[in-house]
């Protein structure tokens, strides 16, 4: 046996029986040869020849056979050398993150650098399956019924960013709301609050639905964006978990589900567009939610009302951004995307058509809860109020259809076309 | 449902996953122009006596169904292929640490545990070399352990009750086939410091593809083309590949299982 000239990488064994633990020595040498790469195994372990060559028969290697060892180790002891040379079956693909060190920043060490260290390809292979981007991957595994496979509809490079953000700004809706503050109201303000955080509750259970539909079909390669996702799906749950608590802390309880809002949602629910379904529940709808949730704070009669939805609102900016950077980068890679949107919120419009207008709980509870009671006059206020509320959605939508990428006059059209649902 | 030129294959369904195995082999060699079904026997007896009355083309049989066709056909059956893991399998003898054996000769007055009557590695072959050993086998206890018999030892299951004996303490020493062996040690199910390999038998040969020699030579060309067109490179054929637990299927060779032959004649063992 001459195989010294051919010998890649070797190891010390010592005395390591097969089935004790010299597989763990063995296997990760193995991986660092090229098929066809010869390990040398100095082993002290009496008759390993036997298993070694049934578990290479098994590997698919090539047992080269033993010899005595040439150099007697430290500690000093009997050395058998065994040889054995790498075969072409399982090699994985692609080249070993050799080198890899990501480095803190100001004490950080953030998602968005491990982006920057690991970008994502433009298109992903479904058979990787979920194995973390930049892993070797073993050839022949199955293929996964992942379909959102190109960065272009899938993944803005602010995703990781948004990551981060997210992730630092989660709360406790238990611990950070001032609960034990909450002080009684009139018993028809409180029921037209109640219905209000009905409505809420109602919207933002939808908002994690929605979602939850995309992230199981978000290749693994684009992982930042299902992470991303989940945040926004646990905010989602725990608006949906505040916004009862605080229907049912001031004694109204809940109030009504309309149907207008039933449409709208299964209108969202129903979209099978990545794309389309962000432009619509993120940029239009989350967004929408922002001015309302603004004006429920201005008038929020107490300050867990307000905080309530403070935070909440806060959340839903960052979906918002994340809806806009994800229809910007989309379209910056495909400008037929613009029509296929309008047409979604077109179709969405058509199918709201037999609704006549905001839910009437929702514009009545919003109309109350402006007037902070109904005594006429402030009525007449709120109600004021709330006319002024649509004008501001309309506007603000317009500003960010405009941002996302669309004409004034596209941004017009849309967003009068948009659901009287808000979301 | 198969035409007269589908080739009927017979296995014996020694596991539930024998269905997966051979449903996609049934379907790769009908999309292969190999027109395929199967049957599946509860025990190779049945099996073999199914290939000689001419109700199957082709079995898909354990070393001792293959002599025993070759016995009953006179050496004139046909050997189809095998896998690349039927070559050079060996017998172990396994001990508890504690047992003082260091070789097959210490086995004297101490207990065995062996696998199934018509296990060839883990009974028929291990016994048959230790006696080539010299080993006095009236001189050990044998503790035996008889499932699935008719299955040839094909579940492993005999061989795993061995080991369980010999962690018990319930015997010194037992046989096992060397795949079990080193895929037990693999898969980190061995306590290395309590049991150890203390002899490895000669090689001999597991399963083949046994025909009648009549069988029709379009029906040979067509399976053994199909058979051979399998890669390990294919998903589509790894996952078959792996269930039946080969990388790449292989040309028949017969002296695998001449020790086999001599140790049925001397044991007596009734083909």
């Amino acid at each position: 046996m001459n195989n010294e000239s051919t010998v890649a990488v070797a190891i010390d064994a010592g005395e390591l029986p097969l089935g004790g633990g010299l597989l763990a020595l063995v296997r990760p040498a193995l991986q660092l040869l090229e098929p066809g790469g010869v390990l040398a195994i100095n082993s002290g372990h009496d008759g390993l020849q036997d298993d070694l060559s049934v578990w290479c028969k098994v590997q698919q290697h090539e047992y080269l056979g033993h010899e005595p060892a040439p150099n007697v180790v430290d500690p000093p002891h009997v050395s058998i050398r065994h040889l054995i040379r790498r075969g072409h079956l399982s090699v994985p693909q692609g080249d070993r993150e050799t080198g890899m060190r990501l480095e803190a920043r100001n004490g950080k060490l953030r998602a968005d650098a491990v982006l920057a260290a690991v970008p994502m390809p433009e298109t992903a292979d479904p058979r990787s399956g979920f194995a973390p981007r930049g892993a070797q991957v073993e050839p022949g595994g199955p293929r996964y019924p992942f379909d959102l496979l190109e960065s272009r509809h899938v993944a803005p490079p602010e995703v990781a960013k948004l990551f981060d953000q997210a992730v630092e700004s989660q709360w406790d809706g238990n611990r950070d709301i001032p609960w034990h503050n909450l002080p009684g109201h009139a018993p028809d303000l409180e029921r037209a609050i109640g219905q209000v955080f009905t409505f809420l509750a109602e919207n933002e259970l939808s908002a994690l639905y929605v979602p939850s539909r995309f992230v199981s079909r978000i290749h693994p390669a684009y992982a930042e964006v299902a992470m991303f996702l989940s945040t926004q799906m646990a905010d989602e749950a725990r608006h949906m978990d505040v916004f009862l608590k605080r229907a049912r802390s001031g004694g109204a309880g809940l109030g009504v589900s309309s149907v207008t809002t039933s449409q709208s949602l299964l209108s969202l629910l129903e979209l099978t567009d990545f794309t389309e379904a962000t432009f619509l529940l993120s940029v239009l709808g989350e967004g929408t939610f922002i001015d309302l949730l603004r004006f429920i704070e201005d008038h929020a009669p107490d300050d867990v009302t307000a905080e309530i939805v403070r935070r909440a609102g806060n959340d839903e900016a960052r979906h918002v951004h994340f809806g806009l950077v994800h229809v910007r980068h989309a379209l910056a890679n495909d400008p037929g995307l613009y029509q296929r949107l309008e047409n979604a919120v077109r179709r969405r419009a058509a199918a709201m058509a037999a609704s006549s207008g905001v839910p009437e709980p929702l514009q009545d509870g919003l109309t109350v809860l402006a007037a902070g009671s109904t005594q006429p006059r402030a009525i007449a206020r709120g109600h004021d109020d709330f006319r002024q509320l649509l004008e501001v959605m309309h506007t603000n939508r317009m500003k960010r259809l405009e941002h996302a990428g669309f004409s004034p006059a596209q941004a017009k059209t849309l967003s009068e076309l948009h659901t009287p649902n808000f979301m | 449902m198969p035409s007269d030129t589908s080739i009927l294959l017979g296995a014996v369904a020694y596991d539930p996953k024998v269905v997966s195995i051979w449903e996609g082999i049934r379907d790769y060699f009908n999309d292969a122009g190999a027109p395929f079904d199967f049957v599946l026997f509860s025990n190779y007896e049945r099996q073999v006596q199914a290939l000689l009355a001419g109700h199957i083309d082709i079995a898909w049989n354990t070393p001792l169904a293959h002599v025993k066709v070759q016995q009953h056909t006179q050496r004139k059956s046909l050997s189809l292929g095998m896998r690349d893991s039927d070559r050079d399998f060996h017998s172990r003898l396994i001990v508890r640490s504690d047992s003082g054996i260091k070789s097959p000769v210490d086995l004297s007055g101490k207990t065995l545990a062996v696998g199934t009557a018509d296990s060839t590695q883990a009974r028929i072959l291990p016994l048959h070399f230790l006696k080539e050993c010299g080993v006095d086998l009236k001189a050990v206890r044998m503790l035996t352990f008889e499932t699935d018999a008719g299955k040839h030892g094909d579940t492993g299951s005999s061989e795993l009750e061995v080991l369980d004996a010999l962690r018990r303490g319930d015997a010194d020493a037992g046989t096992i086939g060397d795949l079990i062996w080193v895929l037990e040690q693999a898969a980190g199910h061995i306590d290395t410091s309590l049991l150890k390999s203390v002899w490895t038998s000669p090689p001999f040969d597991h399963c083949m593809f046994d025909a009648m020699p009549d069988l029709d030579a379009q029906k040979i060309a067509r399976f053994k083309s199909a058979l051979f067109a399998m890669t390990w490179e294919n998903p589509e054929h790894r996952r078959l590949l792996e269930l039946e637990g080969l990388r790449q299927w292989m040309p028949p060779r017969e002296e695998g299982y001449d020790s086999l032959r001599a140790a049925v004649a001397d044991q007596g063992y009734p083909l």
